[in-house]
């Protein structure tokens, strides 16, 4: 008897600790988030190395990140013939305020990323050809390193040719690469973050 | 119990001839009560299909003459024990019986047919996976799709969804212990989280169980049964363990419970360890598992009453295939046109992204007063913790891209009654409860919002059987109020509240027409509100971008996603289906064949269909969007059970599926092909130690889906060859993959408490792809696979 009174005494024990416990409504969002997925604007910068106050600029922007509108790719890109730039990027998500630095990300990552690039044939003196999209060995002047010494694509450097190109094109695409990117992966390795097309000029 | 035992002899008496010479040998035996000890007298003992029989003495001993060999059945009867079967197979032998309690016997008969109150007209189908020789690593969904009309969706080979009639997820019930499994259940990667081999019993339903259950019954329903947690049994210690071949796999698992005559127990574990899986010409990189469950429950009978405390703990962590994870076009375009996965590494036993990590808590009371004989009130509390954190392959791989913590609690009143002879009847009072919170450090804005729903039920169902005629009805009231908060990508908070009421019903008759043939039928409604991902997903999902029922709206034909819809604009009606179910059943002389035909008819269904390409900075990429449209589903199942010989029995099944989206006029995506499979059965006798061997030998061939609907290529689609609209008609990445055919293999041994068994599937390493797999685009099924098993009772 003494053993069934101490039994139902559990149970009602138990019981109630559940209907409290159920008890505990709550009304929270979820916490804010700093997005970090998401990419919604890329900025190509040549800067002259000969004057550092010459900037080109071009531009992607996909303004509702996920959401259906359109992307916008405004500006060409108007280079100076026979010229020599520094390629620089910023890459954010501005869905939020202030907007999140993933270039950042990238740069510390920069074991699993690399950028690759297209453009029409001979545009450039140096590198000469059309870009390493194609033929991942083909020559681009990468000016920024990995922890493995492999290419990220941050900082890349070009010369102009002395020939004018007009509605050219020019193609940038990082390629996220987590434990697949080595000295011989190429454009089609591992997945996509971004790929775009620019109009060339050069005059 | 006494079925059981028919069953057995009926087994038993087809399975033995003995020759007829030299019947003069003779055994000596004693026989003991299994708890005492105590040798038991007045006992008898007959050997099986002959004249012999003995009666034990006060001492318990007795001996059995005129025997024409050592190895033969005998059936053992006294009043108070249970009655059993016992191989002998020796000169002298002892025999332990366990004592009955008619009380007790009484009340787990009633226990049963109360579960069954107002489902009896509905076809179903249980498996006793005590006697099935099952695979403990196989999936839930695995283990059922061997029953007709049901099959599985799966992710590779970690992810098992059941599909009965070719409804899946959130159209199924899943019930653990007669409670709602509370679960992630949404998305077509989320499997219910259950370890099959601690369970007793399977049951599927059929047909809308949507007045005895709940919301979400449209297309059936599966009931898992842990143990029953039998009184006045004697202790059991059940020790096991497995290797597969195909991932290196192995597992462990003990089971052990005693009843006395008030209090039961059962107490019960497993782990299990898989790697890397392997396709018959290639390595499954990153497909291999770990599982861990834990089991308990308790049984406490006083007088009147009978009380029942279940726990149950399992931790899944599922690795998805490395090579179906992509988030460009362009990617995704080379994933898809490969023949091979374009990830294969060495074996190995790691989960890496992307993977899927889940613990699920699970914990049951129940408290029935029988306040008369066969009249009850019962008390059930459910409450269930799921912690769900999914890892994808991206900048922040560390973090869980999906980190989700789900309370569950149901609080159910229902009170069993009679109104006379041959009725029954079950009212009932239903709470339910969830709570969804998103646990904070995604770096990703929430896929799934936080929520919570409460929902009131009032039911009742009653039958009356009328001779041979058995009718039953049923209605039900639900209420359900949902409080929504969520972020939009721009962190910007919305939030909703909104309550949906909905009356379900069932009618059914079964008629026993001759002693041979039986038939039922039976009408039932069922309802949910569609899902919070449905509702609210916004955005990509692996390579295409998918917008929710309430993600996006149409203004002057344009397409916009640029704010949160409430439900109050009343763009959104819960899905309601009306299942009718019919079986006949004819029960001859070596045969059995059931015969099932089905239609189901679906309001306001909701599925995913495209709406546009659109240029993303990754490139161009699909759009899908949810709606909602009325759909059918017609069928019909068959399943014939024949006895071939005395050892050897058949068993065919086909399954046949048509479905049609009425609104649109269009086929139905990932609905299962048609699928044929005939078991064979071979009983052999026991022979040198062994006591019984079982052979099955298992071909079936699934079609190629016929009615898939049209394949658009990624490639066609990036590049613009081929461009879809919002009223392009729904359409598939890849062409449904050709029939094929499997053949499995299994023996089953016991010598005497030993178990061993060893199975092969896909014996002929047959190289295919399964059009409910999702895993299709990318790789091949696994490929062959040799099972080992061995399990040892310790009694």
């Amino acid at each position: 008897m003494k053993l069934q009174l101490k039994q139902y005494y559990l149970f009602t024990l138990l019981f109630s600790m559940i209907f409290l416990y159920s008890c505990d409504e709550d009304d929270a969002a979820p916490a804010e988030e700093n997005e970090e997925e998401v990419i919604t604007d890329i900025k190509l910068i040549f800067t002259n190395k000969a004057d550092a106050n010459d900037k080109v600029e071009a531009k992607a922007k996909d303004p509702d990140g996920e959401g259906t509108k359109e992307l916008e790719v405004s500006d060409a890109i108007s280079l100076k013939a026979a010229t020599s730039y520094t390629l620089t990027f910023e890459i954010m998500n501005n869905l939020e305020t202030p907007g999140e630095d993933i270039g950042e990300e990238v740069k510390e990552e920069g074991a699993e990323h690399q950028i690759f690039f297209s453009f029409t044939d001979d545009a450039f003196s140096d590198p000469a050809g059309n870009g390493n999209i194609d033929n991942a060995s083909d020559k681009i002047n990468y000016k920024d390193t990995d922890s493995n010494g492999n290419p990220i694509g941050l900082i890349t450097e070009w010369t102009t040719g002395s020939n004018a190109v007009s509605n050219g094109e020019f193609v940038v695409r990082l390629q996220h690469q987590p434990d697949v990117k080595t000295s011989t992966s190429t454009a089609t390795t591992g997945d996509t973050d971004f790929n775009l097309k620019f109009v060339l000029n050069i005059q | 119990m006494r079925i059981l035992f028919l069953l057995i002899s009926f087994i038993i008496i087809n399975s033995n001839i003995y020759s007829q010479n030299d019947c003069s040998l003779s055994v000596n035996g004693k026989v003991l009560d299994n708890e005492t000890k105590e040798p038991l007298s007045s006992v008898l003992i007959r050997v099986d299909q002959s004249q012999e029989f003995a009666i034990s003495d006060e001492e318990g001993k007795f001996i059995l003459d005129n025997l024409c060999s050592y190895n033969f059945k005998s059936i053992i009867t006294r009043v108070g024990y249970y009655d059993s079967i016992f191989q002998i197979n020796e000169k002298n032998v002892t025999i332990y019986l366990s004592q009955e309690t008619v009380e007790l016997n009484s009340i787990l008969i009633i226990d049963e047919k109360e579960e069954n109150v107002g489902i009896r007209s509905i076809s179903q189908r249980s498996i006793n996976i005590k006697d099935k020789n099952i695979n403990p690593t196989q999936s839930l969904a695995n283990l059922i799709s061997s029953i007709d009309g049901v099959t599985f969706s799966s992710v590779g080979s970690n992810v098992e969804i059941p599909v009965i009639h070719g409804l899946y997820g959130n159209r199924i019930l899943v019930l653990n212990n007669y409670v709602k499994h509370g679960f992630q259940n949404w998305g077509k990667d989320h499997a219910p989280e259950i370890n099959i081999s601690s369970s007793e019993v399977v049951t599927v339903i059929k047909g809308s169980s949507g007045v005895r259950f709940g919301p979400e019954g449209i297309g059936g329903a599966i009931i898992i049964q842990p143990n029953l947690i039998k009184l006045n049994n004697p202790f059991y210690l059940d020790l096991g363990t497995g290797f597969q071949s195909n991932g290196n796999g192995y597992n462990f698992n003990f089971k052990t419970g005693k009843g006395y005559k008030k209090f039961g127990y059962f107490l019960s574990a497993d782990y299990i360890k898989i790697g890397d899986r392997h396709a018959p010409s290639y390595s499954l990189t990153n497909s291999g598992k770990e599982e861990k469950a834990l089991n308990l429950g308790i049984h406490n009978h006083l007088n009147n009453f009978d009380i029942k405390m279940y726990y149950s703990y399992l931790d899944q962590n599922l690795a998805l295939l490395r090579s179906s994870f992509f988030q460009s076009g362009e990617a995704i375009s080379r994933a898809i046109s490969s023949d091979v996965p374009l990830f294969i590494r060495p074996f190995s036993y790691k989960i890496d992204e992307p993977y899927q990590d889940v613990a699920h808590h699970f914990a049951k009371a129940k408290v029935d007063w029988w306040y008369k004989e066969d009249e009850k009130i019962s008390l059930t509390f459910g409450g269930q913790l799921n912690k769900r954190k999914e890892f994808d392959v991206r900048r922040n791989a560390e973090k869980p891209i999906i980190d989700l913590d789900l309370n569950t609690f149901d609080y159910l009143l229902e009170w069993d009654h009679s109104f006379g002879e041959g009725s029954e009847g079950l009212v009932g009072i239903h709470y339910f409860n969830q709570d969804n919170d998103n646990n904070p450090g995604t770096g990703t804005t929430p896929y799934i919002p936080n929520y919570n729903i409460d929902r009131l039920s009032l039911f009742i169902l009653e039958s009356k059987k009328f001779g041979k005629n058995l009718i039953e009805a049923g209605v039900r009231f639900d209420n359900e109020t949902s409080s929504v908060r969520g972020r939009e990508t721009n962190q910007n908070i919305f939030r909703d509240k909104f309550s949906k009421s909905n009356v379900t019903f069932s009618i059914g008759y079964q008629n026993e027409v001759s002693e041979s043939f039986l038939f039922r039928s039976n009408f039932g409604s069922a309802w949910r509100t569609p899902n919070m991902a449905e509702l609210y997903t916004f955005g990509a999902h692996g390579f295409k971008s998918t917008f929710g029922l309430f993600r996006y709206y149409i203004q002057d034909s344009n397409f916009n996603t640029d704010r949160v819809i409430k439900m109050e604009e009343n763009l959104v009606s819960s899905e309601k289906a009306f299942k009718f179910i019919n079986e006949f059943e004819i029960n001859k002389y070596k045969t059995n064949l059931k015969f099932t035909l089905f239609s189901n008819y679906i309001l306001n269904y909701v599925f995913e269909r495209p709406i546009g390409i659109y240029g993303t900075i990754r490139g161009p990429m699909p759009y899908f969007i949810y709606d909602q449209a009325d759909v059918i589903f017609l069928g019909s199942d068959f399943s014939f059970k024949r006895e071939i010989s005395k050892k050897i029995t058949s068993d065919f099944v086909f399954n046949y599926l048509w479905s049609k989206n009425l609104f649109k006029n269009e086929k139905l995506i990932d609905q299962p092909p048609i699928r044929i499979s005939n078991n064979f059965i071979w009983n052999i006798n026991s022979f040198w130690k062994i006591n019984s061997s079982e052979i099955s030998l298992l071909p079936s061939y699934t079609f190629k889906q016929f009615q898939a609907p049209i394949a658009i290529s990624p490639k066609d689609l990036i590049d613009g060859s081929i461009s879809i609209n919002q009223d392009s008609e729904i359409f598939d990445f890849k062409d449904a993959p050709d029939g094929y055919l499997l053949l499995d293999l299994s023996w089953k041994v016991n010598v005497n408490d030993l178990s061993f068994s060893f199975m092969v599937k896909n014996l002929l390493n047959k190289k295919y792809r399964s059009y409910l797999n999702h895993m299709r685009y990318f790789a091949d099924e696994v490929g062959r696979n040799f099972i080992f098993n061995l399990s040892y009772s310790f009694k």
